[in-house]
């Protein structure tokens, strides 16, 4: 289990914590992009599967299964002032490394990934700047060691990264928290 | 031999397509489709509860997760034996519906009008000028100072350098026709819908309980219960009557004012004459009477009834064993094993080739609304033959790339305007405290079925066979292989094959004029132009939008 802590912030009336109910609240979105059915494709998805079945969440933060949308998430993240993506990164590293990216790291180091859905992600980025509203986004991601093979499942060094990068998203949001107050 | 142009590969989700055509003499002189990537989603689902296919399949396309999830339960509806509750129906039909007016709107100008509207011409647009454009052409028209303002936006976005979707555009090739107050305009809109469609998307939040995955389909009806209240329907109707204000104001002037300058291409595109359509938007629970009604036009003859029994896929050119073409219910999915060769004369796609009764047919909008027009569904023949007169066109011009785009905005609005009636329906049978969204049922030991439905894309079908309550086969034919599938054993080619022959090429270092045939079947994917030029050697590679 991960740290109730939004279980509390959602249904603690007066606590200082809790943004609920406050309107000019950032709003937050957490998003998983990926295809669970190439194996570990699908890491980001099962990180906010793994989310939204042990938190409850403040009304401000919306955790969306992205799957392989691309552009067509641009409805989905255009109303976010801020973005936490979850996905496979490749970024010459081993299988299960984890990597955060931020700011200016993000259009340079995920250009020459080998990964549609990611560019797409770029593109509907840089239509919200076009739109007057981009999301201040960090991606998180990990290593992936295979995503050709057909299997809805992760490769088990994969699986044992999703608990961590789960609990790192938690603490993004910590960190937002405390940003707000 | 003429230059070989390529269009290449570089998405993962389904449709990896790659497209080689053939110029000379300033034209396509053949062309060839390519699927590159092999979908073993057939294999993986064997031995699965049935209740659970819809999860997977709705995963197998980057775009179409809804329509995979809605052809899978019908399927299994169908093997056993269900008939879902009318409410299920109509929240079905409204989901559906919502879907065709984002994606439509979403392609008309976020994948395809750049095929036609050139962004820098609109830099050097005089606003005034486009002030009066829009007073004759827009239902909603807009002043000078609205078209500055965007064209300073534009000249900010494009000073930043951050390009994105308009980095590596053929601006300024010659094939542009649009004055730039029209490419203005045009821009203008584009902006535009980029902010209704991020409010179209919530229409299917508001039955889908999720978006972009809804989770509210079952076996047996839908799950959206808690949203059958007044306040919910009023929202998701407030949104509906938005994005119908747009379909009727903007988008289907903006297709006539840019169509009228490109009547040309009202005869290119369009060298097919077969078309198939299963219908969808069942007007009833025995879903006999559709708005969007089945059939299969023939070499252009008038349409006839469509039966599945003739639906047949060969692998004649994929890379597949070898063997005769096979009915859905008997379709198999195996790749020859090792290394596979892109040959043009052999074997060059992972798609099969679909053909009813034997013959390649095209899907989609146009199909749709040239069997909706055969069949005089009601209101279609006059909005056809209005838009027609509109433009000064002949009816053979439906019959083209541009009767294509046409066709897609076209259905829009027949689509969108029912929309209205099925919620009346909806609100009437809560009222009446008729609430019932699922019918309960149980799993038999054997069944098959399909189920049949047209997205927007084209018609989709899903076959499945169930023993010991398992499945035991499960083949699916989706649009773009009925489109962007290869030639069959008789040696005759897909529709887009067909429909790029004869294309002009003023530039084969730009090929804009095949993209705009491409885009106009909406495949799912980005592309990237690779054009390989035998005589200098020369290689291009230009990223495509």
């Amino acid at each position: 289990m991960l740290t109730p802590l939004y279980k509390l912030r959602a249904t603690i009336d007066g606590c200082p914590y809790c943004f609920t109910g406050d309107k000019m609240a950032e709003k937050i979105m957490v998003l998983g992009v990926g295809n669970i059915l190439y194996s570990d494709d699908g890491f980001g998805i099962r990180v906010v599967e793994k989310l939204e079945s042990e938190q409850i969440f403040p009304d401000n933060v919306t955790v969306v299964d992205g799957g392989v949308l691309g552009v067509n998430l641009l409805g989905v993240i255009s109303g976010a002032d801020r973005l936490i993506v979850v996905d496979t990164i490749l970024n010459h590293g081993k299988p299960g490394d984890i990597h955060r990216l931020e700011g200016d790291a993000i259009p340079n180091r995920i250009l020459g990934k080998n990964s549609m859905h990611q560019v797409d992600l770029l593109e509907a980025l840089s239509l919200c700047r076009l739109m007057g509203s981009v999301p201040q986004t960090v991606i998180i991601g990990v290593e992936p060691q295979d995503i050709e093979t057909l299997n809805p499942e992760l490769t088990p060094a994969i699986a044992r990264q999703v608990d961590i990068v789960a609990k790192m998203v938690i603490q993004e949001l910590d960190k937002l928290a405390l940003k707000t107050l | 031999m003429g230059n070989r142009i390529t269009i290449d590969p570089i998405t993962r989700i389904e449709g990896h397509l790659k497209i080689e055509v053939e110029v000379e003499n300033g034209k396509v002189k053949d062309a060839w489709c390519s699927g590159q990537m092999f979908r073993g989603i057939e294999i993986m689902l064997k031995g699965r509860d049935p209740r659970d296919a819809h999860h997977f399949v709705q995963r197998s396309c980057g775009v179409c997760t809804y329509v995979h999830a809605l052809s899978s339960v019908r399927a299994v509806e169908d093997a056993c034996k269900i008939t879902i509750p009318d409410n299920a129906r109509l929240v079905r039909n409204l989901i559906h519906g919502a879907q065709f007016q984002h994606d439509h709107i979403v392609h008309f100008y976020h994948l395809h009008a750049l095929d036609w509207v050139d962004i820098v011409s609109a830099l050097s647009a005089d606003p005034k000028k486009a002030e009066a454009l829009s007073a004759n052409t827009s239902g909603r028209p807009q002043k000078s100072d609205y078209f500055k303002s965007v064209q300073d936006k534009l000249k900010a976005f494009v000073g930043s350098g951050q390009l994105g979707p308009f980095n590596n555009g053929y601006w300024g090739h010659s094939a542009y026709k649009l004055p730039p107050e029209a490419n203005l305009m045009a821009t203008s809109h584009y902006l535009e819908a980029l902010q209704l469609q991020a409010k179209a998307a919530k229409m299917h939040a508001i039955f889908g309980g999720k978006n972009p995955h809804p989770q509210f389909l079952v076996v047996g009806g839908v799950t959206s219960v808690g949203d059958l209240t007044v306040e919910r329907i009023k929202e998701f109707e407030d949104i509906w009557k938005e994005t119908k204000d747009f379909v009727d104001n903007v988008y289907l002037p903006d297709l006539l004012a840019v169509a009228s300058f490109y009547k040309d291409w009202g005869a290119i595109g369009g060298n097919n004459s077969s078309f198939l359509c299963y219908g969808d938007f069942a007007n009833d629970s025995a879903e006999k009477n559709k708005l969007m009604p089945s059939g299969f036009i023939r070499n252009k003859m008038p349409v006839e009834e469509m039966t599945t029994d003739k639906v047949t896929e060969d692998v004649t050119k994929g890379w597949y064993e070898k063997g005769d073409a096979k009915h859905p219910f008997q379709g198999e999915t195996k790749p020859i094993q090792g290394e596979v060769t892109y040959n043009t004369d052999k074997q060059y796609t992972w798609l099969k080739a679909p053909r009813y009764d034997g013959l390649a047919a095209e899907v989609g909008p146009l199909a749709r609304v040239l069997v909706a027009y055969g069949k005089n569904a009601p209101g279609v023949q006059a909005l056809v033959d209005s838009t027609l007169k509109k433009l000064g066109v002949g009816v053979e011009a439906l019959f083209s790339t541009l009767g294509r785009t046409a066709a897609r905005g076209l259905e829009t609005k027949i689509i969108g305007d029912s929309m209205g009636g099925w919620l009346e329906s909806l609100k009437a049978n809560i009222a009446k405290g008729d609430k019932k969204t699922y019918q309960s049922w149980t799993m038999p030991k054997t069944g098959k079925g399909f189920g049949l439905n047209d997205v927007p894309r084209g018609a989709l079908g899903h076959w499945i066979e169930i023993a010991d309550g398992k499945i035991k086969n499960y083949q699916y034919v989706v649009p773009s292989t009925w489109n962007f599938g290869p030639a069959d054993a008789k040696g005759n080619k897909g529709p887009v094959e067909k429909a790029l022959i004869g294309t002009p090429i003023a530039d084969a270092s730009k090929p804009l004029e095949v993209l705009r045939t491409i885009h106009s079947y909406d495949p799912c994917i980005a592309c990237a132009v690779h054009v390989i030029d035998p005589h200098t050697n020369e290689t291009y590679k230009v990223s495509v939008i």
